[in-house]
């Protein structure tokens, strides 16, 4: 596997002293970043297990725009003054990229798909756009702009998930489903209203849902837009939107 | 094979409790219900979807099917501010109809509005055809009045009639139909150019009619009063009521009690069905969807789409605004009686007012007696 990032990687630790609001991007970007690095790596392994040339090149040129991403925001960070940490083995990152590597290790192309193109880039969309409309200058730029190439990219991945649906429309249905309990409870717990299970190891002090109000952002509309995303993404998909209902409804809060 | 859809229904939850108990229905036996905030915060998320199917018997031994889409109107943003929010709302759960292939639609609550002005408003629907289903809702009203004052050996033809939102679609129909029966009629809406023309189009027929803007200007005692729209307090009657008037509260969602300043009058729920052949639900929020003491009762905006599914009638019966006529409500209340569907048993926020058995086909274990209510 190739190396990560060329970045230079900070840990939260070494960031230099901030003002409270380039605090909060500090934290966003953080996540951000992290959230690239894993499309970056996710993409790699898709290519070591894709057969078709053309999907191979697709994967590694997907993986190099992801990196670009990750890059395009660690340098706004540089310009608020701030280094941006990145940490692919935090807590619910590490156990999104566990979940996506077991799709690897079974060959499964179809669920890798599933997993990046519904379920995270779903979150990461929605977010951007979010962040995008409320962060100032440069930096809402560059999310905004990323939120669209990142909805750019989706429609390869969406004609041929359509595709494998019509195959077998009961067996995609609950591939997806099974991937929806697996992938998006960790979304959901990592989006929830407190983290119930401590730091997320990203954040460099507290936990930065709290302090969103003051970038006029709110982790809750954050969660609201991104369930609202992957729903409609599922709805393209041709799922019935009474059972994505449900699956939405049961996820943890 | 998907199986066909006669019927879709749009609609949209009355309060968060409502709201939090379809997402318990969803979320199932086993997970605990969704916390209030978390609620609050999830759920004006949702795009428009379909909920549950639904399934509506005739007493004539046929039956149709259907689903119900909620267009997930946040309960406190019904507000004319949210207007423009809240049509894009009802816009998507349309083309949820449509992509169902819903033969015909009904639109609940506020979605009325979506044909009521401008049926441009509608997506591009196909063969999808779509029925505000007032004119079911006005049939109810009307022969609640008509009950009630009948049980309460009230001459119709003495009283007076304020009816409060009297020109949008339901108050005007209400209008029609019952001002040949009454003695008096007094419009109030906050459209002038609209009450003159009612107010003109009733007095053609002789009758007495006056018209206000504001509740505040009448010095009239209305006998019976009709609340199509919700009154921001029930204190704004105060003062027009006569003694022992009959309020019949017509509006979406129900807001006024037989409490405080109404103590002495006689509140109902008007505009509500009942259906004999009984509906069954999937999953089951029937109870949830239907906050009635009595079994399979609906508005009568959202049976309109079952009645003419039942009646192989795919057609707008419904649509625009101030086109509901006598002539019509008796057509609409003909065929829903041809199929067992009925004026629902008057209630009100404290529970019936009558003593009623029903017993629906197929659920002989949901007979119920409901207890006198003190004003009948």
């Amino acid at each position: 596997m190739e190396a990560v990032t060329t970045l230079k990687c900070a840990t939260a630790d070494n960031a230099n002293p901030i003002s409270s609001t380039a605090s909060i991007w500090q934290d966003v970007l953080a996540q951000a970043v992290t959230g690239e690095l894993i499309a970056v790596l996710n993409y790699t392994s898709l290519a070591e297990i894709c057969e078709d040339p053309d999907e191979v090149a697709d994967a590694l040129e997907h993986a190099e725009s992801e990196r670009g991403h990750a890059a395009a925001f660690t340098a706004e960070g540089g310009k608020l003054g701030i280094v941006v940490p990145n940490n692919v083995n935090a807590k619910y990152w590490k156990r999104l990229r566990t979940a996506f590597l077991r799709q690897i290790d079974a060959r499964g192309f179809i669920g890798c798909l599933i997993i990046q193109e519904v379920m995270l880039e779903s979150f990461a969309v929605a977010s951007y756009k979010r962040v995008g409309q409320v962060a100032p200058g440069s930096l809402g730029n560059t999310f905004a702009a990323i939120a669209a190439e990142e909805e750019d990219h989706i429609d390869h991945a969406m004609a041929i998930l359509r595709a494998e649906r019509a195959l077998d429309v009961q067996r995609f249905d609950d591939k997806v489903y099974a991937l929806h309990i697996e992938v998006m409870t960790i979304l959901a717990q990592m989006f929830a209203r407190e983290d119930a299970d401590g730091h997320c190891e990203l954040c460099h002090g507290s936990c930065v849902k709290q302090s969103l109000p003051v970038v006029g952002l709110t982790s809750s509309e954050l969660r609201g837009v991104a369930l609202q995303h992957y729903l409609r993404t599922l709805d393209m998909l041709g799922l019935p939107g009474e059972l994505t209902l449900v699956w939405v409804a049961q996820l943890p809060v | 094979m998907p199986i066909p859809i006669d019927f879709a229904l749009i609609a949209h939850q009355e309060s968060w409790r409502a709201a939090a108990d379809v997402l318990a229905v969803l979320r199932g036996p086993y997970l605990a219900p969704i916390p209030d905030d978390d609620l609050k915060e999830i759920f004006p998320w949702f795009p428009p979807r379909a909920v549950c199917h639904i399934d509506h018997r005739s007493v004539l031994g046929h039956s149709v099917h259907g689903i119900y889409i909620d267009s997930f109107i946040p309960p406190d943003r019904l507000a004319h501010k949210y207007r423009h929010e809240n049509i894009e709302r009802v816009r998507d759960a349309a083309a949820c109809a449509i992509k169902a292939g819903a033969r015909i639609v009904s639109l609940g609550g506020f979605s009325s509005i979506l044909i009521e002005g401008d049926s441009d408003l509608l997506p591009e629907k196909g063969e999808t055809v779509f029925t505000t289903g007032n004119t079911l809702t006005v049939a109810f009203v009307v022969k609640g009045i008509k009950k009630i004052c009948a049980l309460q050996g009230r001459d119709m033809g003495e009283a007076t009639l304020l009816i409060v939102g009297a020109t949008g679609d339901v108050g005007s129909g209400c209008a029609r139909c019952l001002a040949p029966l009454v003695k008096r009629v007094v419009l109030n809406a906050r459209s002038i150019d609209r009450l003159r023309s009612l107010a003109e189009e009733l007095s053609a027929g002789g009758k007495a009619v006056d018209i206000a803007t504001d509740l505040q200007q009448l010095s009239v005692q209305a006998d019976i009063v009709i609340c199509v729209a919700s009154l921001e307090s029930p204190s704004l009657l105060l003062g027009r009521l006569g003694p022992n008037a009959i309020i019949c509260d017509a509006g979406y969602p129900k807001n006024l009690s037989p409490v405080d300043v109404l103590e002495d009058c006689t509140v109902f729920f008007g505009g509500l069905g009942q259906s004999l052949g009984g509906m069954s639900f999937e999953p089951d929020v029937h109870r949830v969807l239907h906050r009635h003491p009595f079994p399979n009762v609906g508005q009568g905006c959202v049976m309109e789409g079952m009645v003419l599914a039942l009646e192989g009638r795919f057609e707008p019966f419904s649509q625009g605004r101030g086109f509901i006529t006598p002539e019509r409500v008796q057509e609409i209340e003909a065929i829903a009686a041809r199929h067992g569907i009925h004026l629902a048993p008057l209630y009100n926020a404290q529970g019936p007012l009558e003593e009623v058995a029903c017993e629906t086909e197929g659920s002989a274990d949901e007979r119920q007696i409901a207890a006198p209510g003190r004003a009948v």
